[in-house]
């Protein structure tokens, strides 16, 4: 199931991180045990809750913390005791943080001025900069003169400008409204891929993460649960936390029967057999009892006699191009399926009985 | 439908509104009216006349007071300006300290401390650095004023300080600007609308106050404020109506200007 280590060097390396905000009682543990490698060029998303120490783990990244414990190395380099202006990162903020007395052209080529660049060179990259967020037009104008969406462009162009080696995004999209947020994930994605430059990028949107991530790190109270790619991370969730976070899951509790070397064969409630596959580092022995995930577009609707499970249809909802019909199965536990509309006739009525037969490989066993 | 409470419908609270404008307003109309008045009476309207102004700028006492005055002002509210941003910059953008508490009290001492206490312990000092030295130059009152104003000029810089978003100094740092880069770029044009209001303030308390002036002045080193005092003592005329008149429209000039400037939106 893990990928291929890359030999290069990451270019960010975060090792054994803790990070403690307070003292004595009023202690609080922000960030506990992170191990982080990311990678060069790559689009890597924190995804978690708020509260989860995302914004904490950014701000130690770019120097506006020290770490309580534990190393932050940028490109191979120690960064512990340099400031924000001596890291290769640059952030765009959640509130944008534009300098509201400066032009958009004047906050764009601020970092080249602060880096001491020749006048022409900073006037050079502030229109490239412009244009690459396609805002010419509003060179001239203040921050203040300008649409939220829009400065959201400035405050990506401001951090783009000095071509740092990662930019550090925090919940950028957060104050968008939908239809700008699904633009600017497309654009975010395009300048990252034109730039090469490294993103990390943080939000509590598990759809944005899925959609833009090539990994993502899922945190909750401090800690990274699990981290891997978009489809690893839908497809095969360690914790139960992460099923429950990202998409609709269906959680089921087996007996194993059987354990193999990759998989385990478990009973299901109604007693069928189904093998579901193992998170790392967990290896149930057989008569262990475990808890298995199910996504709801794994299971269909079939033959009583062939079903993995039987149960009664509770209600059914119309989402336009697929309908989840909610089943009660024989032992109680609810389970949902989502079904798409295309050629299907209409969902069963409330009361029917139903057989659901699971896809092969649907399940997964989680750590509680 | 209770009515929402208000209390402009208390009784009796329309008279006492107006009794106040009277109060306040009253005597500085009658003031101002009788600076324009032709004969010396303070109470009889014997016609319109610009006499008492030609007076008062002929008169070669009330402009040296006034030159005093303005360029005390000038000099001490600049003084307290400088140091009240200092004091501000210290008290907002470090780490919270024991005694933050203690040390805004002590800024703000002249704030709290009768005027005339301030005036006396500080005519104590004079009057023995005076003897020790024999110096009696401006310097006392520069100093004086000074310290007077501190809290004047502290408060609206403080506040415009606090009200600052943090993020901006933090965008700057993450921007490669140095402490004092960002200081010069950022925090400071966000701070001069602050700094401004803070200077007017200093330099209006400086013009108008009285006592700390007549403790600490020496001979010959009267402002306007204490001048018009020592003229009262002898003799009223009109002249002196002009003359504060004048003042009166200084003062409102600035304080006008004060409230553009904060009320201007950062
Ligand atoms: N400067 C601070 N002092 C004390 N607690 C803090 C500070 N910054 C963040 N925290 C706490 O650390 C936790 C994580 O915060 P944060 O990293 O902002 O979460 P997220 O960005 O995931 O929403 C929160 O409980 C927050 O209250
Ligand atoms: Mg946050």
């Amino acid at each position: 199931m893990s990928e291929p280590q890359p030999t290069p060097q990451p270019e960010i390396e975060i090792t054994g991180l803790s990070k403690v905000f307070g003292q004595g009682s009023a202690a609080f543990k922000a960030l506990t045990d992170i191990e982080l490698n990311i990678r060069t060029a790559e689009f890597f998303t924190l995804l978690g809750p708020s509260g989860c120490g995302k914004t904490t783990l950014l701000r130690v990244i770019a120097g506006f913390e020290q770490p309580s414990q534990g190393s932050v190395r940028i490109n191979g380099q120690e960064v512990a005791g340099l400031g924000p202006n001596a890291r290769p990162v640059n952030t765009v903020f959640q509130s944008y943080a534009l300098f509201p007395h400066m032009t958009v052209a004047q906050n764009i080529g601020f970092g080249l001025k602060m880096l001491g660049r020749p006048a022409d060179e900073v006037a050079a990259t502030t229109a490239d900069m412009l244009k690459l967020v396609q805002m010419e037009a509003m060179a001239d104008r203040k921050p203040s003169e300008i649409s939220g969406g829009q400065q959201q462009r400035v405050a990506l162009a401001r951090a783009l400008a000095p071509q740092p080696r990662v930019l550090l995004l925090d919940e950028p999209l957060s104050a968008l409204d939908l239809k700008l947020r699904k633009e600017m994930q497309t654009e975010l994605k395009r300048l990252q891929t034109e730039t090469g430059i490294t993103f990390v990028f943080v939000t509590h949107d598990q759809e944005e993460a899925l959609t833009m991530s090539d990994r993502i790190a899922v945190m909750s109270g401090g800690r990274i649960l699990q981290l891997g790619s978009p489809s690893e991370i839908y497809n095969s969730p360690s914790e139960r936390f992460v099923a429950d976070f990202i998409g609709d899951t269906n959680f089921l509790k087996v007996k194993v029967v059987e354990a193999l070397t990759e998989t385990v064969n478990v009973r299901l409630p109604g007693g069928a057999l189904h093998s579901a596959r193992l998170p790392d580092g967990l290896r149930p022995a057989a008569g262990d009892d475990v808890s298995v995930v199910v996504r709801p577009e794994q299971a269909t609707l079939g033959d009583g006699a062939k079903a993995h499970l039987t149960g009664t249809v509770t209600n059914s909802v119309f989402f336009g191009t697929d309908t989840h019909i909610h089943v009660n199965l024989e032992d109680g536990t609810p389970f949902t399926l989502r079904r798409q509309n295309a050629g299907n006739t209409a969902p069963p009525a409330p009361g029917t009985m139903v057989g659901l037969t699971l896809a092969d490989g649907a399940l997964q066993v989680i750590r509680e | 439908m209770a009515r929402q409470f208000s209390i402009s419908r208390l009784p009796g609270f329309g008279a006492i509104a107006l009794l106040t404008f009277v109060l306040l307003y009253l005597p500085i109309i009658i003031l101002v009216v009788f600076s324009f008045n032709e004969n010396q009476s303070q109470s009889i309207w014997g016609g319109f006349s610009l006499r008492w102004y030609e007076a008062a700028f002929d008169n070669q006492q009330v402009r040296d007071v006034s030159i005093r005055s303005l360029w005390l002002a000038l000099v001490a509210s600049s003084l307290a300006t400088i140091l009240a941003t200092l004091a501000a910059l210290a008290t907002t953008r470090v780490s919270r300290f024991k005694g933050q508490t203690i040390i805004y009290a002590l800024i703000n001492q002249p704030l709290m401390v009768p005027e005339v206490v301030t005036g006396i312990a500080l005519l104590i000092v004079v009057a023995f650095i005076k003897v020790q030295t024999g110096y009696t130059g401006m310097g006392y009152l520069v100093l004086a004023h000074t310290a007077f104003c501190i809290p004047f000029a502290y408060l609206p810089i403080r506040a415009r300080l606090e009200t600052m978003d943090r993020t901006l100094e933090q965008a700057a740092a993450d921007l490669y600007a140095s402490h004092v880069q960002a200081f010069r770029y950022i925090t400071l044009p966000l701070l001069v609308p602050g700094i401004v209001a803070g200077f007017m303030l200093g330099f209006v308390v400086s013009l108008d106050t009285v006592v700390i002036t007549e403790f600490v002045k020496s001979a010959g080193q009267d402002t306007l404020p204490t001048y018009m005092l020592g003229q009262l003592r002898r003799a009223v005329t009109p002249e002196m109506n002009a003359i504060a008149t004048l003042f009166l429209a200084l003062s409102l000039c600035i304080v006008t200007l004060f409230f553009l400037v904060t009320s201007k939106r950062g």
